[in-house]
């Protein structure tokens, strides 16, 4: 019963957090740049103003681009559930492995792609085709870089990947590690719209590529996809925190250990937040045909794992 | 012990196969240079690494020698040739930049399948990391036949002489310092003799693309 609170709890914590870690990292590349910046809480602010106002649709859109922010916003909270945010294993575990999370992360891209064409403007057809392009090349990475852990956990499993890496402290330095842990950071900043591939600061610019696909969306709906974008941040990071370093994550369900893994949680986001600021005032945006080669990149360093945690087992 | 000692030379081989990796991602002269530096960092880390838990007093001084020629004194002579050669990026490689890294992947698991009878024969706590030195060389290799421009071959060059110094430090400790000496004079002869080349061929026909080699034919 506790487990199942638990899961409710993890799931509501994300979608909490979710929208204070993007202004976090608004914040920290503002200050990098000598920019005073919003404060963190502003994502919560602009969130419950598009809740307020009203909904403008083109005359041209039909169901499908009112259901797709339903979609988007479920696939991601279903994913809360998935995903080891604070603790393992948990009773969901045996519903969804690394491969229901990568898909049911790829369903929400897949309709936002769709909503995008839907209204047939130019901006969302090109963003839709851009996605796809990254989400293509990202996708396989992502299932990759995770299922190198998965071999040496001997599942796919993500709560039993996190236990195993605790048991065996010593893998969290093997190469097939270091070598997933690399892929996975690049396809996070890919999956979520950051700096070399795609630039979240932007609003109206030739190559943009989220921002073109939800050009059309206004009102309650835009926030429903803010908000899923802000969560696929949060549960990116979650999974490079707690697969690669899984010290905090709790096992046992006793309030310590839960506020212990709350805190390491908070932790671990705010570095990799850190490090994505960094990154994203260090780098420009790459050009677009670029994109691939970088994907490539973290698709060899994906394959790298696999074969040094095969080979090395 | 020996699983940290063992650790420790596996990540340093893997960083040091991931700065190999760069030069077939970035197309800048400097990109190349800092890359180089940094491989040489961790690859004396690594000899220093070794010397300490293989007790092997002479691989200090093999470090101190890394450390004095490929991170001092090549990388400034790189540097020296960069700031007249920085307009030539690679640009257009033989084989394009998604292909190539696919293709060291593959080279990095020809490594691994090709040191695994190495791997099995080796007692040493640091055979972990023999087939990504042998990645390494493999993948400089390649670098060295599928990019055009002459300075590039020349990083290559280097980043496959520090494989082979991975390898043997890692496969048996390091060779003797009177070998390991020689080998080093013989890389910094090598390397000014190819930089002599180097501004030759930018002498004769005002580029360092090898390609232009070919209308000596005629």
């Amino acid at each position: 019963m506790t487990g199942y609170v638990l899961e409710l709890a993890q799931a509501a914590l994300a979608l909490l957090l979710a929208p204070g870690v993007v202004g976090l990292v608004r914040w920290m590349k503002a200050r990098l740049q000598n920019r005073r910046g919003a404060p963190v809480w502003q994502p919560y602010r602009e969130l419950g103003k598009l809740f307020r106002k009203e909904v403008v649709v083109s005359s041209n859109a039909s169901w499908l681009f009112h259901a797709a922010p339903f979609v988007v916003f479920a696939s991601v909270v279903a994913v809360t559930f998935l995903v080891p945010i604070l603790a393992v294993p948990l009773p969901f575990d045996g519903i969804g492995d690394l491969l229901v999370v990568v898909y049911l992360l790829l369903l929400g891209t897949f309709f936002l792609s769709l909503a995008g064409l839907d209204p047939g403007s130019p901006f969302g057809g090109m963003g839709a085709s851009r996605a796809m392009t990254v989400a293509a090349l990202a996708e396989p990475t992502v299932a990759l870089a995770i299922f190198a852990l998965a071999l040496g956990a001997g599942s796919t499993n993500l709560g039993q990947i996190v236990a195993r890496t605790m048991t065996d402290p010593g893998a969290a330095l093997s190469p097939g590690h270091l070598f997933a842990f690399g892929a996975l950071f690049i396809v996070t900043l890919a999956e979520t719209g950051r700096l070399p591939v795609d630039n979240p600061a932007t609003h109206l610019e030739l190559t943009m590529i989220h921002e073109a696909m939800i050009l059309e969306y206004s009102g309650r709906y835009l926030a429903l996809i803010e908000w899923a974008a802000a969560v696929k941040l949060l549960i990116f990071f979650s999974l490079l925190g707690n697969l690669f370093v899984p010290w905090g994550v709790s096992l046992a369900l006793t309030p310590a250990t839960l506020a212990l893994a709350v805190a390491s949680l908070l932790v671990k986001v705010v570095i990799l937040a850190g490090a994505v600021a960094v990154l994203e005032t260090r780098i420009a945006k790459l050009r677009l045909f670029r994109v691939p080669e970088l994907l490539s990149v973290s698709f060899v360093l994906a394959l790298l794992a696999v074969t040094s945690s095969f080979l090395l087992r | 012990m020996d699983s940290l000692f063992s650790q420790l030379c596996v990540l340093g081989s893997s960083l040091v196969l991931i700065f190999g990796l760069i030069l077939l991602w970035r197309r800048g002269v400097t990109a190349y240079v800092t890359a180089f530096t940094w491989q040489s960092i961790v690859l004396a880390a690594v000899t220093v690494t070794v010397a300490y838990f293989g007790h092997d007093p002479e691989l200090y001084w093999v470090a101190g020698a890394l450390v004095l020629l490929k991170v001092v004194v090549i990388p400034r002579l790189l540097r020296q040739m960069e700031r007249r050669f920085a307009a030539e990026r690679e640009l257009e490689p033989y084989v394009n930049t998604a292909t190539s890294l696919v293709i060291s992947g593959l080279l990095v698991l020809f490594g691994y399948a090709i040191t695994r009878p190495l791997v099995a024969l080796s007692q040493l706590p640091t055979r972990a990391g023999m087939p990504l030195a042998m990645g390494l060389v493999l993948v400089s290799l390649f670098v060295v036949i599928s990019r055009k421009k002459a300075l590039t071959q020349v990083v290559g060059f280097l980043m496959l002489e520090n494989g082979i110094t991975l390898l043997a430090v890692l496969g048996t400790y390091g060779i003797p310092l009177i070998v390991e000496l020689g080998v080093f004079l013989d890389v910094l002869l090598g390397f000014l003799v190819m930089q002599i080349f180097i501004y030759q061929i930018h002498e004769t026909f005002e580029s360092i693309d090898v390609e232009q080699l070919n209308r000596l034919r005629h």
